[in-house]
């Protein structure tokens, strides 16, 4: 057979590493945000464990007090900011278009500005640590005044005050963004009912994201003129006034960080129940109601700030409130596994972990919007303990589900099965192990922040177990990273083909990885599960 | 399946059609971001309110609680015309008058500038009476208003002159002006903030 052999050079390394810096395709910026956002996802988790070799034993010196104050900021404000909300989005920038059988995102270019602005807010955030020597050491609050220029005077601060600036710009274009890809970039027939729910998720996140920032990048711009230009909105004033533009923000942004991790568990659990989504308006309505009602509960933070008691009054029935619309979810969860055939593949399992872990944190938050309790157990590692039941129980989870779920698609091969399920359980059983114990830590009043501790308060052994159990977690996370060296560098994964799972969502249409123009032909939608569609009608065709 | 189905009709059974594409993608970016401003706006106002309101702060005496609003009503005459030709603009450009696109937003640009100049002899006043962003919370919340508008103006004023080399290149007609409108959306929040700070700062 004659065969005309073509030249085509293959571009070198030069050229490659320039497309890849110069890209505007939704799919490689995603690529871009998994893997800078599980860079600080890594570092975060270092200085968690320092923190808790520091708490292992009473009167540990391995950091001096100081150096504890950076290592928890930069820890909580590095998960928050660099891992969990840009990994979030990172995900929905590379499954939202696919998802919608959309090519691209609508502004491809501001796309890539907005990764690009993340990266370098990350590295100038944890710059402190470099420029001046002192990272910004005021918790991830950063309560005035103690983070006015009178008691935390490093260049560290500032920096990491600008670096969440810019944090805010990338994530205000990241909002805008989805918000109009996805309203006008939708498949022909998707309605509004037939939107994935991931897809869903991300629009009510993107919502939250663009009325929600612009409160706190004010908040930053006054707090760093404060500090560099002697103005005086928070030197003389209030310290509520910060509290409440702080929190303004950041209670809003917890659901920032749970709702598109329920929307991976909304993608995930139908598909391996073999059933559809319990209640799906009803599941898109109480995305919604969590989106609306996620702005009217912020003063629940400020329960000893001394706020006017009718206030507080509200303020703690709506986060009771919020708790129906959360309930609305893990009930249809269970309700989407409830006589399914389950298969118990790693991403179910995780969804698993997510539920159980989530619904306790769910439960200590509720307690904890009780006045009289949060009085008791404001500072204290009860709140620690919640926070990382919702946050690592909830969204960590949630992510891990997602890395399982759709990795076969991003990089086309599988990711061993049984190592996944061993990094689950690992990873579950470390998860309770370090964070039970603070529940108890908490009742028995260790505040939280304190660098170190007296032998005499009976806070050694709950404190040695979680620290054993924040190691089991690294490793079960050092297990992931080598299932994917292993199935996904190394190649020795399945091939995953176009649809490993048999899933319902357009994502799966495609081949894995899908070309840089996703879709061939534009896909038409006929309900909320095209490609079970398809399946059914291929199933019914050699009977007609 | 009825004799009476027609093709046609199956076919729009199997073909639901979307609304799609009525609204330009710029156009509606331009909104949300307008929205996220907004926002930016209401964390200023409920600094200034909470500050305001805080009974515990001593507000000195020589700080104008009722500033004089006569440099400001004056401005807001300003304002009101610049944003009357821009919108004198963008009709104009929807029936593809291309001459009187480029005269309204001319007038309205510099009417802009002429904003943006009071602005600082406002400002100059203020610092002259004693009265700084340094000399209190009070004058801190007070001057964020005003400059963070003003750097909207300026910023709007801007995005109009980008509009005006695109409309002497010709790049705009009634099919294509989605820019023009984005634009004038722009200047007309920037409007409305200004109503909102003149009657919060100078009268309320």
């Amino acid at each position: 057979m004659a065969s005309v052999s073509i030249p085509i050079e293959k571009p070198g390394m030069w050229a490659r590493v320039a497309a890849w810096l110069t890209t505007v395709d939704h799919k490689r910026i995603g690529i871009m945000y998994l893997a800078s956002s599980f860079f600080f996802f890594l570092l975060s988790g270092i200085f968690a464990l320092i923190i808790r070799l520091q708490l292992a034993q009473p009167g540990m010196e391995l950091v001096n007090q100081n150096v504890y104050n950076e290592l928890f900021t930069m820890h909580g404000t590095g998960m928050i900011f660099l891992f969990v909300i840009p990994f979030l989005v990172g995900l929905g920038n590379y499954i939202v278009p696919l998802q919608l059988g959309a090519r691209d995102m609508a502004f491809p270019r501001i796309n890539a500005l907005g990764f690009w602005l993340l990266l370098f807010a990350g590295l100038v955030m944890e710059g402190g640590f470099l420029i001046g020597g002192t990272a910004s050491n005021a918790a991830w609050t950063a309560y005035v005044p103690l983070s006015t220029r009178q008691f935390s005077p490093q260049v560290g601060m500032d920096i990491w005050l600008f670096g969440i600036v810019l944090v805010g710009i990338s994530s205000t274009l990241g909002a805008v963004n989805f918000l109009v890809t996805i309203y006008t970039m939708r498949a022909p027939g998707m309605t509004l009912w037939r939107i994935p729910f991931f897809t869903w998720t991300i629009i009510v996140t993107a919502a939250m994201i663009l009325l929600a920032t612009p409160v706190l990048t004010a908040a930053l711009i006054m707090l760093i003129s404060d500090r560099n230009f002697n103005t005086q909105f928070f030197t003389t004033a209030n310290p509520r006034l910060w509290q409440n533009m702080f929190w303004f923000y950041s209670h809003p942004a917890v659901y920032i960080m749970i709702l598109p991790a329920m929307g991976v568990l909304s993608e995930v659990i139908p598909v391996f129940s073999r059933k559809p989504l319990f209640g799906w308006k009803a599941m898109v309505l109480s995305t919604i109601l969590i989106g609306v009602l996620g702005f009217t509960t912020w003063v629940h933070h400020m329960f000893v700030s001394g706020v006017d008691p009718l206030v507080e009054r509200f303020f703690m029935f709506t986060t009771m409130v919020i708790a129906v619309p959360t309930g609305v979810k893990i009930f249809s969860w269970i309700a989407t596994m409830w006589k399914g055939s389950l298969n118990l593949k790693t991403p179910l399992l995780m969804c698993l972990g997510f539920i159980s872990t989530f619904v306790i944190g769910g439960i200590s938050g509720v307690m904890q919007g009780a006045i009289p309790i949060d009085m008791q157990v404001h500072n204290t590692y009860w709140v620690v303990a919640h926070f990382h039941y919702v946050l690592f129980g909830g969204s960590v989870f949630g992510i891990f589900a997602g890395m399982y779920y759709w990795l076969p698609k991003i990089t086309g091969r599988m990711l061993n099965d049984k190592l996944g399920k061993f990094h689950f359980a690992l990873m579950w059983i470390g998860f309770n192990t370090a964070f039970f114990p603070m529940h108890i830590l908490g009742l028995e009043g260790m505040p939280r922040r304190i660098a170190t501790y007296a032998a005499d308060r009976g806070w050694d052994l709950p404190n040695l177990i979680a620290t054993i159990g924040a190691f089991m977690i690294a490793a079960s996370v050092l297990l992931f990273m080598i299932n994917y060296v292993v199935s996904i560098v190394a190649r020795r994964g399945e091939v995953a083909g176009d649809d490993p799972w048999e899933a319902n969502t357009l994502e799966w249409a495609t081949s894995s990885p899908p070309p840089v123009y996703n879709f061939a032909r534009t896909p038409v939608v006929e309900s909320e599960r095209p490609l079970y569609d398809q399946r059914m009608a291929a199933q019914a065709k050699p009977q007609a | 399946m009825s004799a009476f189905t027609t093709p046609q009709s199956s076919i729009r059974r199997q073909l639901p059609v979307v609304r799609r594409r009525r609204y330009n993608r710029g156009l509606l970016g331009a909104v949300a971001f307008i929205a996220a401003e907004s926002m930016f706006f209401s964390g200023l106002f409920l600094a200034y309110f909470f500050l305001r309101t805080d009974t515990t702060l001593t507000v000195r005496s020589d700080q104008p609680l009722h500033p004089s609003i006569a440099l400001p009503l004056f401005n807001t005459l300003i304002l009101t015309v610049s944003v009357a030709a821009m919108a004198w603009a963008e009709r104009s450009i929807a029936r593809d008058d291309q001459r009187n696109l480029i005269v309204g937003t001319t007038v309205a640009a510099a009417l802009g500038l002429i904003f943006m100049l009071l602005q600082s002899v406002e400002f100059s006043r203020f610092v002259t009476e004693g009265f700084t962003p340094n000399s209190s919370a009070f004058g801190s919340t007070f001057f964020a208003l005003l400059i963070f508008h003003v750097l909207r103006v300026f910023a709007g004023v801007t995005f109009m002159l980008i509009v005006l080399v695109r409309a002497f290149m010709g790049q705009f007609s009634r099919h294509r002006r989605a820019a023009v409108q984005a634009c004038a959306a722009y200047w007309y929040f920037i409007f409305a903030v200004w109503l909102l700070v003149l009657a919060v700062l100078y009268r309320s």
